[in-house]
């Protein structure tokens, strides 16, 4: 009743009211986003953490970037590089939209730079110890062993954690900046009287955190590298990684450059669009070759496991996303038709995409068997042609077939290898049913008026496609290929079934290649390195896809 | 030539050219169909009849499922693929009608930021999970009461949080028109209570949705549980299958069983849900 009073004095009704919602918002939403929070965000750091020591089932030592060195050789030190140099640019622009703010309202939130630096520096020290506790909190485990598991045990292990010697000073500064932050954003808040200044507060941390990463990130770069050549000079050899840097950073700045000056020549009214067109293109053609020139090379002098995955991916994308897309929208536009049975249709075309992809792997994996009897290679000897090894075939399709014409095709013509194919054969036979499904209901959101405006003027069924029904789904197309291609590097389950040792790894794709390091070599750190390389390419594929296709994409 | 159809494709249609679209259509069929034809017909075969080159079966050998079914301790697998899809979906529907009426219909302080660095989430590979979800899972197991790997908690506990459950179901709420709302505060219903006698039973085709797809999830997910499980004791179907395909090698007559019926109960749920199945996919295109 006292409390109800106080509470009452204080907090007019309509605020408690307020309160009480907030608090049941924060209860429902609190099982799933811990669970979240735990199996999905803190995963990514735990992630990056193990991928920087020497992991194998037991954490041994910390060893900085030397995973990622050993899964893509120097191109570890330019990824760092560029990484700090795109701090540096989010500091620019995180400047510019201030500058923007001050000068929208007349504000000068100079005094928020002082919590702003301090908030950054609580976030890196926030960091810096839990980063220091937490392998304390997972030795916990190995402490446990042999003793009785009991709480009252648990909890003194846990305060042991917390205490140990390497962590209490990481503790006792993140409280004192975090005291610090607080209590200075509040005077802060109190002296300039603005309802932005807590927007410019958090701005400004956000300078100062990227400011941290930025130095911190070059300068851990440069003592690495300092020491790489230091190591190679001594074994007489160069590790030429300085003239890797200006290659591979010019190449993304021209590529940069080029994409800018073709949006600025797009907009309508510019005199020297062509020129421009012209340079663009230019800056495209040397940027991309310097960047396809040097970035392989770099690569293949890292891990060769890693090297032949990305490969193997790259032709699987190849082989599936074209075909796939192109099979489904031809498929798409017939059953659009009213027709009768066009359910029915659909309805079939969807069933590989339901099937447990574990079981329709074992049903090919029977069907391309290297059995002369099996089904594919019956068909294949009743056509007069010679059954084949499939799954069991490390050589690449194109030899086969330029083996049958009698053609001796060099080594890096091969192609994909047969083992690959049957893999590509089932990913499509798997995909087409789902991309149908997007397609139709692509279609279905076209206008009739527009077809029949056409169809009034005269245009024939091909040029109704070519020139509405197609560049009118190409959201959809962009969006199915984005999935595609982000979907080969995912591929694992299927790949796992069908991979055999005869067919020499040529099945591994990425991400294959990354379990079997985490899983069959016991490789934790380097696994996850190898994760992090995955996880930046498929986050660069869908930036690139976002600029390129993006500007095309057609949102009528 | 004038009949109003709904789509926007009415072109006029001669006899040739509805028989080519039904020539294709059904090539295409046939394609996706000839490897269930073929595993059903396999599995129906004696051994040598499997190895051999007829593509039907001279006699039906309808035992084969039954060996299948005793050789690869199916019944012990089906019952913990069960098991395990059930006890996730509880728990996932449970955390994600809450979190996602939270998010659709309460405004609190940091809602969009917490569900944006949730929702950001989802472009992340799982390969970049694995290895630190299932150190924690280990660190879990042996620090609390009961064991994590090789029990359900490690196959259940990390699905239930989804936010694409999340996503799916907090689009459907928004849409639920405010005014019912008002009128159950007018009535003195509390969230929870609106929440229980409104919204859900509007929302069955979400749920539905939701159901299926994380069923199908549990029946083909490998590389997690095959890490996390080292004896048949809670080894899902999906593992089971494999180890039997391995095994059993050559009696693909026996295998060719065994991929049927880890496809049957799939089968049966697509086709009862398949028509909300396609257009919730459809709708959100977000499962890849």
């Amino acid at each position: 009743m006292e409390n109800q009073n106080l509470l009452q004095r204080f907090f007019s009704a309509s605020k408690r009211k307020k309160i009480k919602e907030y608090l049941t918002a924060y209860l429902f939403i609190a099982p799933a986003t811990i669970l979240i929070f735990v199996f999905g965000i803190f995963p990514v750091g735990f992630a990056l953490f193990v991928s920087l020591h020497k992991w194998r089932i037991k954490r041994t030592a910390l060893i900085g970037l030397e995973n990622y060195v050993d899964a893509i050789g120097n191109l570890a030190y330019v990824a760092v590089f560029l990484l700090g140099v795109g701090a540096l640019v989010g500091i620019y622009f995180l400047i510019k939209k201030i500058i923007e703010l001050t000068k929208q309202h007349g504000d000068r939130p100079w005094i928020s730079i002082v919590p702003g630096f301090l908030n950054a520096v609580t976030a890196f020290s926030f960091l810096n110890w839990f980063f220091k506790l937490l392998p304390e909190v997972l030795d916990i485990a190995d402490k446990l062993r042999g003793l009785e598991k009991t709480r009252e045990v648990f909890l003194t292990l846990l305060r042991q954690a917390f205490s140990a010697e390497t962590v209490v000073p990481a503790w006792r500064v993140f409280l004192w900046t975090l005291l610090a932050g607080i209590l200075v954003g509040g005077i802060v808040l109190f002296l300039w009287k603005n309802k932005r200044n807590l927007l410019y507060q958090s701005y400004f941390a956000l300078v100062f955190l990227a400011l941290g990463i930025a130095v911190g990130l070059l300068l851990y770069l440069k003592k690495q590298v300092s020491l790489a050549y230091a190591e190679a000079f001594a074994n007489n050899a160069d590790p030429g990684i300085w003239p890797q840097f200006i290659t591979i950073t010019s190449g993304v700045i021209l590529l940069i450059l080029a994409w800018w000056l073709w949006r600025r020549a797009s907009k309508p009214r510019s005199g020297w669009a062509f020129w421009a067109h012209v340079v663009s293109a230019l800056f495209l053609l040397v940027g991309g070759w310097l960047l396809i020139g040097e970035i392989p090379t770099i690569v293949a002098s890292g891990d060769k496991d890693l090297w032949s995955g990305l490969k193997v991916t790259v032709f699987f994308a190849l082989g599936t996303v074209p075909v796939q897309l192109t099979l489904a929208l031809f498929l798409a536009i017939l059953l659009f038709q009213k027709m009768r049975g066009s359910n029915v249709f659909r309805i079939i075309y969807f069933i590989p995409y339901v099937t447990p992809a574990i079981a329709s792997a074992a049903i090919f994996k029977q069907m391309f068997s290297n059995r002369h009897s099996a089904p594919v290679n019956m068909l294949l000897q009743t056509l007069g042609l010679e059954p084949q090894q499939w799954l069991f075939e490390p050589q690449g399709v194109n030899t086969i077939i330029g083996q049958f014409f009698g053609w001796n095709l060099p080594e890096w013509a091969g192609g994909p290898s047969l083992a690959l194919c049957v893999v590509i054969l089932h990913s499509i036979w798997t995909y087409v049913g789902y991309d149908i499904v997007i397609y139709m209901a692509g279609l279905g959101n076209i206008t009739k008026e527009l077809i029949d405006a056409a169809q009034s003027d005269g245009a024939n069924k091909w040029q109704i496609f070519r020139y509405i029904t197609f560049p009118l789904l190409s959201p959809t197309t962009y969006f199915l290929s984005l999935v595609s291609i982000i979907g080969t590097f995912k591929a694992f389950n299927t790949i796992w079934i069908f991979r055999d040792a005869l067919a020499l790894g040529t099945t591994d794709a990425f991400s294959v290649t990354i379990f079997i390091e985490f899983f069959e070599k016991l490789r934790y750190g380097y696994a996850s390195a190898m994760a992090f390389v995955l996880f930046a390419i498929i986050l660069g594929l869908t930036f690139i896809n976002n600029k390129i296709q993006g500007s095309k994409v057609f949102y009528g | 030539m004038a009949e109003k159809s709904k789509n926007a494709f009415h072109f006029t249609y001669t006899t040739s050219n509805k028989l080519f679209s039904y020539l294709i259509l059904g090539i295409g069929a046939f394609l996706a169909l000839i490897p269930f034809i073929w595993m059903v017909s396999t599995s129906l075969k004696s051994l040598g009849e499997a190895l051999g080159t007829a593509f039907f079966p001279s006699e039906l050998h309808w035992e084969n499922y039954a060996e299948a079914w005793r050789k690869a301790l199916f019944s012990e697998y089906f019952l913990n693929s069960l098991l395990i899809t059930s006890i996730t979906l509880v728990g996932e529907i449970t955390f994600s009608v809450l979190a996602a009426y939270a998010f659709a219909r309460i405004k609190f302080p940091g809602r969009d930021l917490i569900f944006t660095i949730m929702l950001s989430t989802i472009m992340i590979p799982a390969m970049v999970f694995i290895i630190p979800n299932f150190l924690t899972v280990t660190w879990l197991g042996r620090i609390g009461p009961i064991p994590w790997i090789n029990n359900w908690p490690a196959l259940t506990i990390p699905f239930m949080g989804s936010i694409f459950s999340i996503f799916l179901l907090k689009q459907f709420f928004s849409q639920i028109p405010d005014e019912l709302f008002d009128a159950a505060q007018m009535d003195g219903a509390g969230h929870l209570r609106f929440l229980w006698k409104v919204v859900l039973p509007l929302s069955k085709a979400p749920l539905m949705v939701i159901l299926v797809l994380s069923f199908i999830g549990t029946w083909n997910s490998l590389a997690w549980p095959m890490l996390v499980t080292n004896t048949p004791d809670w080894r899902p179907i999906s593992v089971g299958l494999m180890n039997f395909v391995n095994e059993a090698g050559q009696e693909i007559n026996l295998t060719m069983a065994g991929a049927f019926i880890t496809i049957i109960p799939i089968l049966i749920i697509y086709f009862f849900t398949q028509k909300q199945f396609t257009e919730s996919i459809s709708r959100s295109g977000l499962k890849g």
